[in-house]
């Protein structure tokens, strides 16, 4: 029984009223306090260094990007589930040859290197490397290191 | 009963009863995690502790309505309401029993999606606009989870949706009648339940708020009922993904013996315990690991789920 | 009391064999240096020597990695402000002493290297370029002592605030609040209190962006859930990645070692127990080794057991502790509440034992306060039953998890080499494969006659002080397990007229000893003058005590060296390249406690 759609759009009216009303009761009822520190931003107590709004992370962008070309394919499959068994075999077939192509790029992209975060490793690597440069002199000529019971490697990879 | 009236009572009653278990849950919540942990939960305002939720309630009106100076204003109130707004509204078309719902849609499926996506601009915006640094590193964060996990959270559904050949969430459940999907769309419901904690940011995938990182995260911010309507629409989330992980894989309101809300509310109740049995039990990935579990593991895996349910089904029934 | 330069112990004779280094010093740089090299005899026999602040570098250097059998570890570093000091037979003329206490794992020996300083604003070249660990501790003698330490990158106050006025533990600086002003906070300086704390990168050398990015500078603390305590760390931030970290101290610092210098020898016993505040006892242990050792008190074999039991089963508590909030700070909330209720019943215990809980101050100079209660074999043995059942459930719980492994393993490692020159010790630094263990190494309280192994792991990660430390708990249990079945009879406290509190028995008897009684309790016991030091191995690390006596009821000084000190410092070195959750996940995993930092 698919009906008219009216009652969804009284239900939408009734979140929204809602919603509005929660709001509208804890702003009327809600204390008010003004203090030295009040209009400052969260930042564990003391007050912030530098830009906010600077450039971000080239990582989200490319989260964002992957984003759009699987969601969008998603769609197209969309389209295909609800006609699955009316489309048949050759409408499968149309649907694998696609499924194929978005695994293939996916296959890319992770080979690629856009789905682990970017340069996560490769700032590992370069923060060793820094460790590397300002190493302190250090012999470990006779430090008698042979003691102690290994726990074994039970959980270890 | 015109069909005007049945529309109207069904709707009154699922808002109700939609709203008072958002907030029964803080108790069942609080009480369950007690039970696993080994103390008590609040147990002190009223029998059981049930006054609880009250206390809340009254608690959260009363108090500050603190807009931070520094927020983008407009965006900053609007936030919090979306999430309400659009989980609040998913429940119109949620089949509760024969003759019971606001609205068939024979895109149903589609309108669960379609406002899913819409709930996620609530965190994102609220990060945005607070112009806090944290709440920006929480919106950042449930921004690239959110949009990470939404890919496959409707690819996993595509499995019902071909074995069912409808996006109408009734005739789903009428087609469980011979046996629920949840046998033959295992893969479609582990990746479902999975993507509905990243979207309800739940933990382990509560990274927008990591409390041991981001101290709040996303709603850093935010006080009063604003920051309690956040947390009405996390709990409103857990029982709207229970309620459709019951109608989508566990047959509805379906089962023998008892009347058909019971079974749903049933049915409903145990995942919702799932939940949070999940949130006792497990440790929080990294984002980076988090995102790549999506794209690496859960994608794939409904991509392969659709195409074997596919064949399967033409196999069967022939084109 | 005692008159300067009166006693009869103020020339403390070498109780052990001329050690060999003193004869390697000697002949490599005895000619060279001339008057400038001298050797002070000091009664815990760690050998002592003297060089001139030009060279000290030079003969850290030798130390370090030229002589045989070398000196990898700068243990300690710090000072003595030594104006008002009376009894230094044998040792030059000095107003600040800078004392430099080196280990060496071959010889399983200390050294200590003095440097002679004079006037009030005295300096020398700093180590920096020999230790890492060398910045926070020539940080700390600059703060403390106003002593600049030339070539220092970051030569700036660490634990008092930016805006300190003077140097507090200079002998001249005031002591209690009611010898300064009245403190007044008012607007004004509480804008320039807080204006002084913003983060400036230009300081430590960091640009605010560059072609490719802008970096983002979070303060992460102090008032932060995930850093346990006061702990403030600055972040340099490219998206979520850490590119460098500026750990600032401080906020917990209440002057423990100041204190000392005004509390008699057994009133300070208590606010050693706040030092690492979930060690409880285990503090008062070292303490109380370095003073007995200036007494010159053996303490009964009964009274070493309880201490050695009491120790071991707050190193459990501690442990507990350190896991359950490791493992919720990678977002397992459950294992934290199961522990402390754990720890609870080792609380059980000690509160049956000593009367209170976290903090009892129960260990007596000489001793302890009082013997065990009726039944306490009973309810410890009923908790060496309980708890292994619960570990083994904690191993199964967390170690496997996957996603466990995937958040600490490779994350904060670090190579043993890394670790001695970072002043790492205990469980950090046997989780890089190194099994020091000072209760095996220089067995102390009779830990010599206990049966216990020393668990190492390897890969100096997350993962490897988490396994490291688990197997540690299932030796403590052992531990104390002996201590029930090979508790034995006898004395509780020395025979010895510097126990403190002093017998009372006989007082009744003579007026002697009523007047000894009443000193002794009123004023507390003259500890003879000498130098003295004690190292144990205490629940996050090495904590050592360094003492100075001027023959006074009270310290002259008493220098805090904490474990969680270095341990702390090394975080930038292992997060840098990580993401913010994993440096969340290296502060859980390292066991810090922010009064044990800051002292």
């Amino acid at each position: 029984m698919t009906g008219a759609a009216w009652p969804l759009l009284v239900h939408l009216a009734v979140a929204i009223g809602l919603a509005a009303g929660m709001m509208a009761v804890s702003h009327l009822l809600g204390e008010r306090h003004r203090e030295r520190a009040t209009g400052e931003p969260y930042e564990s107590g003391i007050v912030g260094t530098g830009e906010l709004r600077g450039r971000l992370s080239i990582n989200f962008y490319v989260v964002g990007l992957l984003f759009v070309i699987f969601d969008l394919e998603a769609a197209f499959l969309f389209a295909w589930a609800i006609v699955a068994v009316e489309a048949g075999w050759a409408g499968y077939a149309g649907m694998l040859v696609f499924l194929v192509l978005l695994g293939v790029g996916l296959v890319y992209e992770w080979r690629q290197g856009a789905l682990d975060w970017g340069r996560t490793r490769r700032a590992i690597e370069r923060a060793l490397a820094a460790r590397e440069s300002s190493r302190r002199p250090v012999t470990l000529a006779g430090v008698p290191f042979e003691r102690g019971t290994p726990v074994g490697t039970k959980g270890r990879r | 009963m015109t069909e005007t009236a049945r529309a109207l009572w069904s709707l009154g009653g699922i808002v109700l009863a939609v709203l008072s278990l958002a907030a029964g849950l803080i108790w069942v919540e609080r009480r369950l995690l007690a039970v696993w942990q080994e103390r008590y939960g609040p147990n002190r305002v009223g029998p059981l502790g049930l006054g609880q939720v009250l206390a809340d309630t009254v608690k959260l009106l009363f108090k500050e309505d603190w807009i931070p100076p520094f927020a983008d204003r407009p965006v900053f109130v609007l936030a919090p309401t979306i999430v309400m707004i659009t989980v609040l509204t998913s429940f119109a078309v949620v089949p509760v029993a024969p003759g019971i719902g606001v609205v068939d849609l024979n895109v149903g499926v589609l309108f669960v999606l379609a406002m899913s996506s819409l709930g996620a601009y609530s965190v994102v915006l609220a990060g945005w606009s607070s112009n806090s640094k944290y709440s920006l590193l929480g919106g950042l964060r449930a921004a690239s989870q959110m949009i990470s996990y939404e890919v496959f959270m409707g690819l996993a559904l595509m499995g019902v949706v071909v074995l069912a050949g409808s996006f109408d969430l009734r005739r789903i459940v009428e087609a469980q009648r011979d046996g629920w999907f949840c046998g033959p769309q295992l893969l479609g419901l582990v990746a479902f339940l999975v993507a509905g904690l990243a979207e309800t940011h739940r933990l382990p995938f509560d990274l927008p708020e990591a409390e041991s990182e981001l101290v709040a995260g996303f709603h850093s911010e935010y006080s009063g009922m604003k920051f309690g309507m956040f947390f009405v629409g996390e709990y409103l989330g857990v029982i709207l993904i229970s309620a459709l992980t019951t109608t989508l894989f566990f047959g509805g309101w379906l089962g023998p013996w008892l009347p058909p809300v019971v079974w749903l509310l049933l049915k409903t109740f145990v995942l919702i315990a799932f939940f949070v049995l999940c949130r006792a039990t497990l440790p929080r990935p990294r984002f980076d690991q988090l995102t790549g579990y999506a794209w690496k593991w859960l994608l794939p895996l409904t991509l392969v789920n659709l195409a074997v349910t596919g064949a399967i089904r033409l196999a069967l029934e022939g084109p | 009391m005692t008159s300067p330069g009166s006693s009869p112990a103020d020339a403390p004779s070498i109780p052990h064999e001329r050690p060999e280094i003193l004869g390697q010093l000697e002949r490599r740089f005895g000619d060279e240096l001339g008057a400038g090299f001298r050797v002070q005899a000091t009664v815990d026999g760690v050998p002592t020597v003297w060089v001139p602040a030009g060279d000290a570098e030079r003969v850290l250097h030798h130390l370090k990695l030229e002589v045989e059998r070398p000196y990898p570890m700068l243990f300690d570093l710090t000072a003595i402000d030594e104006r008002l000091r009376g009894h230094r037979r044998d040792q030059p003329a000095s107003d600040f002493t800078v004392v430099y206490q080196l280990l060496s794992f071959d010889r399983n020996e200390d050294l200590r290297v003095k440097v002679a300083l004079a006037g009030d604003a005295p300096s020398l070249p700093s180590v920096t370029s020999l230790w890492s660990c060398a910045d926070w501790y020539e940080r700390e003698a600059f703060d403390m002592f106003g002593v600049r330490f030339e070539g220092h990158p970051h030569l700036q106050r660490i634990l008092m605030p930016p805006t300190w006025k003077g140097h507090p533990l200079r002998k001249d600086h005031p002591a209690r609040a009611t010898e300064m002003e009245p403190f007044r906070q008012s607007e004004a300086r509480q804008e320039a209190e807080q204006e002084a704390l913003r983060f400036r990168p230009e300081d430590w050398g960091m640009k605010r962006g560059d072609d490719d990015h802008d970096f983002l500078f979070l303060n992460l603390g102090p008032q932060h859930p995930g850093t346990h305590g006061v702990l403030r760390l600055a972040l340099q931030l490219d998206g979520e990645e850490i590119v460098d970290v500026v750990p600032d101290i401080g906020y917990h610092h209440r002057g423990a070692e100041k204190m000392a210098e005004r509390q008699s020898w057994h009133t300070f016993i208590p606010y050693t127990d706040r030092v690492d505040y979930l060690g409880g006892v285990t503090n008062n242990l070292p303490y109380l080794l370095a003073v007995e050792r200036l007494a010159g008190i053996e303490v009964p074999p009964r009274a070493r057991m309880i201490r050695v039991m009491l120790v071991e089963l707050f190193r459990l508590a501690s442990h507990l502790v350190w896991f359950g909030t490791f493992v919720q700070d990678v977002g397992m909330l459950s294992p934290v509440f199961y522990m402390f209720v754990d720890r609870e019943r080792i609380f059980d215990i000690v509160e049956a034992v000593c009367g209170a809980r976290m903090h009892p101050g129960w260990f007596r100079i000489g001793g302890v306060a009082q013997d065990l209660p009726r039944g306490w074999d009973d309810l410890v043995g009923d908790f060496l039953d309980y708890l292994p059942r619960r570990l083994d459930d904690y191993e199964r719980m967390i170690l496997p998890n996957r996603i466990f492994r995937d958040r600490t393993v490779g994350i904060g490692a670090y190579t043993r080499e890394e670790a001695i020159d970072w002043g790492v010790t205990g469980p950090g630094l046997r989780a890089c494969g190194f099994g020091w263990d000072f209760r095996k190494e220089r067995p102390y309280s009779g830990y010599d006659e206990l049966d216990f192994d020393v668990p190492i792991a390897e890969g100096g990660d997350c993962y490897a002080r988490a396994e490291v430390r688990l197997e540690e708990m299932r030796q403590s249990l052992r531990i104390v397990r002996q201590c029930v079945d090979g508790m034995p009879s006898g004395e509780t406290k020395a025979d010895h007229p510097l126990a403190t509190p002093p017998r009372k028995p006989r007082t009744m008897e003579d007026i002697e000893t009523l007047i000894h009684h009443f000193l002794s309790v009123s004023w507390g016991p003259v500890i003879p003058p000498g130098e003295s030091a004690a190292t144990i191995e205490a629940t996050k690390g090495a904590n050592g005590y360094y003492l100075v006596s001027d023959g006074e009821t009270r310290p002259y000084r008493a220098r805090i060296r904490t474990p969680s000190f270095p341990h702390m410092q090394m975080v930038p070195w292992i997060s840098r390249g990580h993401l913010v959750p994993d440096l969340l996940a290296v502060l859980g995993s390292i066991d810090f406690v922010l009064a044990d930092i800051d002292r």
